[in-house]
Parts: structure tokens; sequence; C-alpha cells
């Protein structure tokens, strides 16, 4: 039976590209973060991730994204950390795709960067990077905002309103 | 191909069609610009004229360059300002800030916000876009309790959240720079453009720090950081009172003569005051201020001098 074969095979085809159009990538924007067991700041890391990392959007709930990673590990992260990949469904047109992923990658290596940085820090002295990088290093670990929370009776440690 | 496989074929391909539209759709409006158009153009000309008529004002530049700019003009608030040596206090206004953060509409930016005082007597606040917030030992003197510094500070992620500060580059600068990163299809800067972005970074950097330090933000955007704070402040947990608190304390500081510091950077206090009055009666019901935040303000900053 030839006929209903090739009519699976094309069936089997048009899921394919069906999955594939559903299926939405979010892109990290962010430099580094953390992927979360729940959608909030408090709960367990499971993953790292990073600028660039394309991730499969599962799930969206009160400003999180519940994603997958490439390496298959599944958590929640803010939205604002991520953006949903650009032209990804229009990728179908072989120009389209030309044009969006040169766009993109030039934009992304060009533009106010450490480069340009590096350049301006050498000619003005006045600027302070290195009181900059000493502020950066400074970061609570979520464990110690949770303590802090928990202390001052904040976020979900606070009483009835 | 039989005729149904034909027919078949053609609604998918139909279907592929409709739902890249819808999509196209649901894109921001920089998008569909993107799209439509210039993206019908064949040659390499195209990818240029796509970026450059995407990127054309601030809402375009991205979370990475946002937080270079921020990074310069931290720097150059903090050539201005030395940071003071307190580590507690320190530790104390990041864990603070960072809570906050949690709780405002952009928890996350490029490296995360940082938080640091600064060694002077003056009652100053600041933010550098992508989350590099500044608050003087002076305005730390001033709150009475961590709920007033905590108005400040979510204030201050309120400029971050809504980016403001990129909202006072010249249009014209940013038009520049994205000629520039724009202008080749090559993936990296040459030299010469590299001087003339550098430039532009320069010229980007005055228009942050004039308006940060100098000349203040339009009072709108004061009047919206206000807003965003206090929400931040409160679906954190703390009581609204803070910002009044701080604005009243501060209209009876005002100075007589002409407006210096703060006051030449921030609408009149009383104005402030009467419009966040309104917004808090808006909240309702809302959490109340606890002794036990109350204490430990009083302890981070009892050997302040």
């Amino acid at each position: 039976m030839k006929k209903p074969a090739r009519l699976t095979f094309l069936i089997t085809a048009v899921l394919a590209v069906f999955v594939f159009l559903l299926a939405e990538t979010v892109v990290v924007k962010i430099k580094t973060t953390s992927l979360r067991r729940d959608p909030k700041f408090t709960a367990p890391i499971v993953a790292a991730i990073k600028a660039g990392d394309s991730l499969e959007k599962l799930e969206a709930r009160d400003g999180w994204v519940k994603v997958k990673t490439k390496a298959g590990v599944v958590g929640w992260l803010h939205s604002t950390a991520v953006e949903a990949k650009k032209l990804d469904l229009l990728a179908m047109d072989k120009t389209m795709k030309t044009q969006a992923s040169a766009g993109e990658v030039a934009l992304a290596a060009k533009g106010f960067n450490k480069q340009v940085e590096d350049k301006y820090r050498a000619g003005n002295a006045a600027a302070d990077f290195a009181a900059v990088d000493a502020m950066e290093k400074v970061k609570p670990t979520p464990a110690e905002v949770e303590a802090f929370m928990k202390d001052g009776k904040l976020g979900e440690f606070g009483g009835s309103r | 191909m039989t005729a149904r496989a034909k027919v078949l074929a053609s609604i998918a391909v139909a279907a592929t069609v409709a739902l890249a539209g819808c999509q196209a759709i649901k894109q921001g409006a920089a998008d569909i610009i993107a799209s439509t158009g210039k993206v019908s153009q064949g040659d390499a000309q195209a990818i240029v004229k796509t970026a450059e008529v995407v990127r054309s004002t601030f809402a375009e530049i991205t979370e990475e360059e946002e937080y270079y700019i921020g990074r310069a003009t931290a720097a150059l608030i903090l050539g201005k300002y030395r940071p003071y040596r307190n580590e507690a206090l320190n530790a104390y206004v990041n864990t603070m800030g960072t809570a906050l953060s949690y709780y405002s509409d952009r928890p996350e930016t490029y490296a995360g916000y940082h938080f640091l005082v600064l060694d002077t007597d003056e009652v100053n606040a600041m933010a550098a876009p992508g989350g590099f917030i500044f608050v003087t030992k002076g305005l730390v003197k001033r709150c009475g309790d961590e709920e007033t510094l905590a108005a400040i500070l979510a204030h201050e992620i309120g400029h971050v959240a809504a980016r403001h500060g990129l909202q006072s580059i010249k249009k014209s600068r940013l038009i520049d720079a994205f000629k520039v990163i724009g202008s080749e299809a090559s993936q990296r800067l040459d030299s010469e453009e590299l001087t003339k972005l550098t430039g532009i970074f320069e010229g980007v950097l005055g228009d942050v720090v004039e308006t940060l330090v100098e000349r203040g933000y339009d009072r709108k955007f004061e009047y919206e950081a206000d807003k965003l704070g206090l929400t931040f402040a409160v679906r954190t947990g703390y009581a609204p009172g803070g910002l009044a608190e701080f604005l009243v304390g501060m209209e009876e500081r005002k100075p007589s003569g002409p407006a210096a510091g703060w006051f030449k950077t921030h609408p009149s206090p009383a104005d402030r005051l009467a419009r966040v009055k309104t917004e808090t009666a808006a909240l309702g019901a809302a959490p109340a201020k606890l002794d036990v935040r109350t204490a430990r303000f009083a302890q981070t900053v009892k050997n302040l001098r």
C-alpha cells in the first residue's frame, strides 16, 4: 500500500512542522542567572545559565517562565531574564533567516561593550572603574536575602495585611 | 502526489504561514517594523537597514549595553564621591536592596543590582542604568527607620526598572551609535569604528551623568519612580509610610536660597508628598511597620559619623 504510507509520512511531516512552530524558544539576555525549582528567587537552584542560552519555554506564571535547557533540566526563571527568540518562525524563509542571524550576530558583537569600555577607560582617568569592580563584588547570596526577609518578617514571611 | 496529499500539503503551508503571521503580531512594535518592508530586501544591504530601523531609540539598547553605560556612569560617580567604608552598613543596604529588587517589576538586570553608600554628608541617592544604586551617608542619617531607607532604595530601583537613565540620552547620539554599529556586516568593530563609538559613548555618559548628578530627571520620571517604589516596597512587605516620612523631613530642611544638590535634582518634596499620600490611600490594606526592622536599622547605623 504505497499511497497510505506516503500519506502517513506527509501527516507526520505536517505534525512535525507544527510541533516545531509551537515550541517557543526564549533566549537568556542577562550575563548569568540561576534556574530555580519553583517560581521564586529563594527556591533551590537547579542549573546555572548564561547570556545567549536558548531555552524551551514550557509555561508562564506570574512573571515567571518554566523552561527546559538543552541538557533537559527543567526549572523556573524570571521573565525579565529572557526574551522571545526573534524571527524564529520567520526563519522558514531562507532570505529572512540569513538577514536575521547575520544581523543579530553583528549587533551582538558590536555595541557599547567591553572593547568600548577599555578604550574609554584608557582616556578617562577620572572614571574609577576599580571602585565599580569592588561594588560589583558585593552580592548577597539568596540564602542571606532569605534570612534578612525572615528576620524582618518580609516577603513570604510577612504577617497578615 | 495524490490530490488529497496536495490538499493536505497546501493546508500545512497555509497554516504555517498563518502561524508565522500570528507570531509576528505578538512580537513588539519594533520587531514588526523589522519584519515588514525591510526583510523583503534580498541583498546584504538589508542587514544594515534592518539593524538601523530596529535600533533607533533607548528602548533598543540591549541589556549588555545598558550594563556598560551603567558601569561607566558608576565609575564617574565614584570618581566624584568615595565609597563609605562600613562593611556592615554596605551588606545591610545590599541585602535590603536585593530583597526589594525581587519584588520589583525588573528583578533581573544584566549583572544584577548593586548598592553602595557614598562617603558624603550631602543628602542624595542616584541610580545608574542597569542597577548601580548609590545612597549617601548623609541620606542614611536622615532616615529614621528601615521603612524609610527601603522606600529610597525602592524609588531608585523604580528608576532602573523604568530605564529612566537611558531616556536621558540624546536621541541623536543613539542614531549615530546605531549607524556605526550597523555600518557593516562585519562582526567586530574596526579601529575607526571603535574610536567613533567610544566618542559617542563619552557623549552618552555626559547625558546620563549630567541628569543624575547635576540637572535631575524630568519631574514626571520622579513621580513615576515614587509610584513604582511605593509599589515595590509594599510588595516586599514594608509599611508604605517610608517615603512620606522622608519627604516631610526634607520639606522641613528646604533651603530658602537657590536649590542645590538633592533639592535641585528633585521636584519639591511638598508636590511629591501630595501624590504619595493619594497613592498610599489607593493601596488599601498594607503591611505595618515592625519594631524588629526598626531595631536592626538602629543597630546598623548607630556608629555613623
